[in-house]
């Protein structure tokens, strides 16, 4: 086999899976789990495989029915794409696992393949967003992300979430109908969709039809920025998150506004180009959204008394520090947006599924009944207090690293008011993340006699909670075992 | 007049982003659920329009390669395959939305989105 079809491959293994799921309904649903846990590893291989390739030999170009490019649809894969196709894999694998325990709690028996199913085509269109260099076909993938995600919100039998996903459903239209509308005039003033050859003609097409050009570069970042959850646009995210199952807030929270963040790296840098974002004043436009974000979003997250809506407050927030990462439109903010991506995808997953576990044993979601929590379930609370201590920064955790290259960024660029904001951002994390550890571990005793009541919880659900533990701290320790493949995937756009 | 006549030639894109704004209009303003649906197909309308419109050109014929054509201009066939996709992901989102607002009828016995915050705000108020 040629090494061009294996991101093919990838993607047909996806939604095969998703198509034998309903097949194997009457069959005892070990069956289902344990295929697509072989599915998700040979792809994790591959994907691996795909990273050690791009990075070493070459780029992979693929385009489909062996049409020339500005036909057809082409695949490339670059250290970018390849890096944050195995991220997301790697915390698909170990939502998986985590899932596969009796963690899909509030589904019905019946419906937990259709559960799978969904994860399985939204992990396909991630990965098609991903490796296609084409703007339609872009938007074909976005769409069919925007439909799963929907769903998987949904598919509780709970009154709130049709609520909420449909609120999400609308903004989420509004935004891949305006992303729609900036290709189409990209395509009117270039005559292209596909990325590489709209980046050669975009330049000459600013000079003639820079009306085009500037309303396309509108839409798609106000498009891209609903679907991310860029601050002013964040409105359906808090409901959307807390009110799905705990296992899709991590898959969403974790992993799919952050390939929304990643279109818009490459509709930013990729299509349109340096010049003509600092000829807009797109970086600074950018620059104050994410500054509101990082402030607004943690000033949010301390009123509220639902964890998971605490929580996705907090992603609004971080999304600030990953947009100011991108907005200063350097090579080292890039390389400090895309670890931050990483790291909050670990944390974010981290606390998301150990607040799930929390819930499932306990039924409850008010920050108060945190009290003593860590003496009930050591595990959850501990897992959890890592990751919340990466989210305020504390050294020897990923989060600090993430915080001290986004410093550095802002430094070179010499923008001391955003290290100011980082700071204040940081202590408002403080305030709402450091009293439920306070609370969880300290308030003993009155606690004590609750020491019996530990439930046995299942080993699927634990081991995920230790490696995300384990992997934040690491990555906190050692994070320059994976900065070469982050430095090449930001070179990819600085070349 | 020569406003006019710049209206003239390009109704085709006037018309399209006039859609595009009444149906944000109407997904952003109405309290209607359906009302709010069909909005966002008018939306998606007004889109795929333009797309068709920047395909057209003026004396063009069908793109099919026949007896009598050969020397003549063509459409551009492009965009307008782009749209049958296009087409294809509205309505499927159209589908399920609906079907949420079946649930939602279903579960509050209405699809006014101002007497929903209010019964959501009640229900929230009790626990």
């Amino acid at each position: 086999m040629n090494i061009d079809q294996l991101p093919i491959l990838n993607l047909i293994l996806f939604i095969l899976m998703a198509l034998i799921i309903p097949l194997l309904k009457r069959r005892p649903f070990k069956i289902t789990l344990i295929l697509g846990f072989i599915v998700l590893i040979f792809v994790t291989i591959s994907s691996g495989y795909l990273l050690w390739y791009v990075n070493n030999v070459r780029d992979i170009s693929y385009t489909f029915g062996g049409h020339e490019s500005r036909y057809g649809i082409e695949f490339l894969i670059t250290p970018f794409s390849a890096l944050f196709t195995i991220v997301v894999i790697v915390l698909a694998d170990i939502i998986y696992i985590y899932s596969s325990g009796d963690a899909t709690d509030g589904i019905e028996d019946t419906e937990y393949g259709r559960y799978y199913i969904l994860l399985f085509i939204l992990l396909l269109s991630m990965f098609g967003i991903l490796y296609t260099n084409d703007l339609f076909n872009t938007y074909v993938f976005i769409e069919i992300l925007s439909i799963t995600t929907c769903a998987i919100i949904s598919i509780k039998k709970k009154k709130d979430t049709y609520t909420s996903a449909f609120r999400y459903v609308m903004m989420n239209e509004i935004g891949s109908l305006s992303y729609l509308f900036g290709v189409g005039l990209i395509y009117m003033a270039t005559g292209y969709t596909n990325i590489t050859l709209v980046a050669e003609a975009v330049e000459v097409a600013f000079v003639n039809y820079p009306m085009n050009i500037i309303i396309a570069l509108g839409f798609m970042v106000v498009g891209l920025g609903i679907k991310a959850a860029i601050f002013p646009f964040h409105i359906w995210l808090p409901d959307a998150h807390s009110s799905a199952p705990s296992t899709s807030s991590a898959i969403l929270s974790a992993i799919v506004i952050k390939v929304y963040l990643l279109v818009l790296v490459k509709v930013l840098f990729n299509v349109f180009g340096v010049e003509i974002l600092n000829e807009m004043n797109m970086p600074v436009i950018l620059l104050i959204l994410a500054a509101s974000a990082m402030i607004l979003g943690s000033v949010f997250a301390i009123a509220q008394k639902d964890v998971k809506r605490m929580l996705g407050y907090s992603s609004v927030a971080q999304v600030g520090y990953i947009l100011l990462g991108i907005a200063l439109v350097s090579f080292f903010g890039l390389r400090a947006a895309f670890f931050h991506i990483i790291s909050h995808g670990l944390m974010k997953t981290a606390l998301f599924l150990s607040v799930g576990e929390i819930i499932f044993y306990k039924k409850t979601r008010k920050v108060n009944d945190f009290d003593g929590m860590g003496f009930i379930m050591p595990l959850a609370m501990g897992v959890f207090s890592i990751a919340a201590l990466g989210m305020i920064g504390i050294p020897l955790t990923s989060g600090f690293i993430s915080k001290l290259n986004l410093g550095i960024a802002v430094l070179e660029n010499n923008y001391i008011i955003f290290l100011v904001i980082l700071i204040v951002s940081s202590l408002l994390n403080v305030i709402y993340y450091l009293p439920i550890i306070i609370l969880a571990f300290l308030r003993n005793e009155k606690y004590h006699y609750r020491m019996t009541t530990i439930e046995k919880t299942p080993r699927t659900m634990i081991f995920p909670l230790i490696i995300l533990g384990t992997v934040i701290l690491l990555l906190g320790l050692f994070p320059n075992t994976i900065m070469p493949y982050i430095e090449a995937a930001a070179k990819v756009f600085f070349s | 007049m020569k406003i006019f006549e710049m209206i003239l030639d390009n109704v085709n894109y006037i018309g399209a982003v006039a859609l595009f704004l009444i149906g944000l209009r109407i997904v952003v303003l109405h309290t209607n659920l359906i009302k709010r649906i069909m909005g966002l197909n008018i939306m998606g309308t007004g889109v795929f329009l333009f797309f068709v419109a920047i395909g057209n050109v003026s004396g063009g014929v069908v793109p099919i390669v026949g007896a009598n054509q050969e020397n003549s201009v063509f459409v551009n066939p492009l965009p307008s395959v782009f749209i049958l996709t296009g087409i294809v992901v509205v309505v499927s989102i159209t589908v399920y939305s609906l079907s949420l607002v079946i649930r939602i009828y279903e579960n509050y016995n209405t699809i006014d989105q101002r007497e929903l915050s209010e019964l959501i705000s009640e229900e929230n108020n009790e626990h």
